[in-house]
This record gives C-alpha cells, sequence and structure tokens, in this order.
C-alpha cells in the first residue's frame, strides 16, 4: 500500500484528538501579540528619541562656551539658537508620541504600514534636523571667534598689514577647516545613525515588508 | 476594543481551528511549538482578515494564510536550528513524545514527512485533507503541473527513504 494512502488514513482518524480552544482563548491569543508589537514600536521611538537628547546635552554642556559667548556679547544670537532648538526637541518629541497613540489605534494592517512607514520618516527628518543644526552650530561658532576673539583679530590685522591677498587665503583656509568639520560631524552623525536608528529602522522595514506579504497573500 | 468584526473573526477562528491545528501537526516537531505555530497564525490571520471579503469561503483562505505562515516561519527557524544545533537536538529527543501514533510504520512515514521540504510538506498536508491538485496549487501559489510534479517526487522520496 502507498505510504500516504496509509498516512491518510490515520489522518483522518485522528481528527478528534485536536486541542479545542475556547473564542476567550483565541481572543487572547491575538490581542496579545498585536498589544506587543505596538509596546514595541513605541520603545524604539523613544529610544531613538532619548538618545539624540542625550547626545545633545553632552555637546551643550561644556560651561566654557556659555562664559566665552557671555564675553562675546552674543547672548541675544545663543539664546535664542538654544531656545529654537529646544522647541523644536519638543517639537519632535510630541510627533513621536503622536505616531505612537496613532499606531496603538490602528485596526487594519494598511493603516500600520502606513504609520510605520510615517514613523520612519520622523526619524529620519529628526536626524536631518540635527545634522543641520550642527551645521548652522559651527557657522556661527566661526563667525564669532573671527570677529571676537582678540587673538583671531592680531592675527587679522598682522595678516592685513602685510598685503591684500593673505587675507584672502586666511579666510579660504577657515573656510575649509570648516568644511571638514561638518563633514566629520556629518560621518559622526550618520555612523550613528545607521549603527542605532539603521538597525532599528532595519526592524521596522522588515516588520513592513511582513506586513505587505500578508496583504499580498489575500 | 472588541470590535463587531473582531467577534465574528474570533467566532470564524474558533469554529475552524482544527484546521489550524492540523498545519501545526505538520509543521512541528512537539507541543511547544505547536502552540507558538499556532498563535503565530492566528495572528496573521487576525491581520489580514480585514482584507477577508467572503469571496472565497473562510476555511479556503485559512489554509492559504495558515499554511503561508507555516512556510515563512519554517524557513525562518531552518536558520536558526543551523546555528543553534543544540536545539535542534533537544526537538528531536521529544518528538516521540509529541507524537501519539502507536503504529510503528506509521511513525516512520510522519518522520519522514517531517523532512520533507516546507512546500511539500504543504502538498502533503493538504493531500491528507482531501484536496485536489487544482485545490493544492491554488493555496500554494504552484502551477497544477508543478504540484503534481512535486507529488510523484514525494511519493518516490518517501519510498526510497522508509525503504532505506
Amino acid at each position: 500500500m502507498d505510504e500516504l494512502e496509509l498516512l491518510k488514513k490515520d489522518w483522518d482518524k485522528s481528527k478528534k484528538n485536536y486541542p479545542n480552544l475556547s473564542k476567550e482563548e483565541i481572543y487572547n491569543l491575538i490581542s496579545k501579540r498585536s498589544s506587543s508589537i505596538v509596546k514595541w514600536i513605541f520603545i524604539i521611538s523613544v529610544l531613538e528619541f532619548s538618545l539624540w537628547t542625550i547626545l545633545s546635552f553632552s555637546l551643550d554642556s561644556s560651561n566654557n562656551a556659555i562664559e566665552k559667548i557671555q564675553s562675546y556679547d552674543y547672548e541675544f544670537i545663543y539664546y535664542p539658537f538654544v531656545g529654537i532648538s529646544y522647541i523644536v526637541l519638543f517639537g519632535f518629541m510630541y510627533l513621536f508620541y503622536k505616531n505612537y497613540r496613532n499606531i496603538s489605534v490602528t485596526e487594519n494592517t494598511k493603516m500600520l504600514m502606513e504609520r510605520i512607514l510615517k514613523t520612519r520618516k520622523t526619524v529620519k527628518q529628526y536626524v536631518i534636523y540635527n545634522i543641520t543644526f550642527m551645521y548652522l552650530g559651527i557657522i556661527l561658532g566661526v563667525i564669532m571667534e573671527l570677529s571676537n576673539n582678540s587673538e583671531t583679530q592680531i592675527l587679522i590685522s598682522d595678516i592685513k598689514s602685510e598685503g591684500e591677498n593673505g587675507i584672502y587665503i586666511f579666510y579660504l583656509i577657515v573656510a575649509v577647516l570648516s568644511l571638514i568639520a561638518m563633514a566629520l560631524i556629518t560621518i559622526l552623525f550618520l555612523g550613528f545613525y545607521y549603527l542605532i536608528y539603521g538597525l532599528l529602522l532595519k526592524r521596522l522595514k522588515i516588520n513592513y515588508k511582513e506586513l505587505k506579504k500578508i496583504v499580498e497573500l489575500e | 476594543m472588541k470590535s463587531d468584526s473582531e467577534h465574528n473573526f474570533v467566532e470564524l477562528l474558533q469554529k475552524h481551528q482544527n484546521i489550524v491545528h492540523k498545519i501545526c501537526r505538520i509543521y512541528s516537531d512537539n507541543e511547544h511549538s505547536h502552540k507558538d505555530l499556532f498563535q503565530e497564525i492566528s495572528i496573521q490571520l487576525w491581520k489580514a482578515f480585514p482584507k477577508f471579503r467572503g469571496d472565497s469561503k473562510f476555511s479556503t483562505w485559512m489554509y492559504r494564510v495558515g499554511l503561508n505562515t507555516a512556510i515563512t516561519l519554517y524557513r525562518k527557524s531552518l536558520r536558526t536550528i543551523k546555528s543553534q544545533p543544540i536545539e535542534s537536538v533537544a526537538y528531536k529527543l521529544s518528538y516521540q513524545d509529541y507524537d501519539d501514533t502507536k503504529d510503528q510504520q506509521l511513525k516512520l512515514i510522519y518522520a519522514a514527512v517531517k523532512k520533507l521540504n516546507d512546500i511539500d510538506k504543504g502538498i502533503v498536508f493538504l493531500y491528507l485533507e482531501s484536496k485536489n491538485y487544482k485545490e493544492i496549487s491554488d493555496t500554494l501559489g504552484i502551477s497544477e503541473v508543478n504540484a503534481r510534479v512535486r507529488m510523484n517526487r514525494i511519493k518516490t522520496k518517501l519510498k526510497t527513504q522508509l525503504n532505506a
């Protein structure tokens, strides 16, 4: 007799041996998992946010810089600059919260997919914002040093007394050094971005792809 | 938040849960993985449920989504087993307890079926569920010819394995 025939006979016979879950048990099975997915997405968002916040705080906290700024009379730029950065920071905090809220009330797969994409987009915008803000900080710092630092002032007047061309070369060097600093910061940020966010966003992407597969299945 | 559709879904799944249990029986080696797979399939069914419009029978749709989930998970677990050889040994040990079949020959056939690849397992499962080749090919998304060819190969494979 064919092996599969034998198997089929046994298969038909053992029909009644399977466990029988109640409706309540099935309901619990489904809801437990979908809420854990939501929680997981939220934890990632919080993690993403706090990492950047910690980083910005650690860069901001050098007291020397504040004293220097006060001595330069640049407070009128510095405080609005910092103020705006915190407003934007809180803005992003709100956006992350909103993403989380939206995801937790998602009812169907397509909506969840859209919201995963939106969350990914917010994170990317956040990283771009942070890098841009760093650039602005560098430009501001360079201008501040050039126009206020007494040592720099002496250097500039020395160069100027030696001839017209010297000052252009000096500014060119400053510009090149600033660009190098910007490039280094970009590499640092993007490296950080790929290490932490890249991994998290990849997980979100996998989740998104799995959802997409389920939608296409149907 | 228990919506109408959720009630409806749970009722349908409860009624047809045997299909999921049977898929689990083919694709899992022990009670623990049976439970895991059952939950995973239930979740995937629930996620896909908003798209189920009743064009096909609920049970037919369940075969499709359920088998696809099992196949996807099986592929994933293959990767894990490769990196964790100790665990796969543990599975094999408890496997005998999980299968309550008394007949020695049947045990061997079941064991041989479990050694088949994910798609072939699906074909055997649908065959055991008395599906014809048209239904098998529709459910697994392969051509009817391919289903027939695979079935012949499965038969040969089982014969050689069992007579070795």
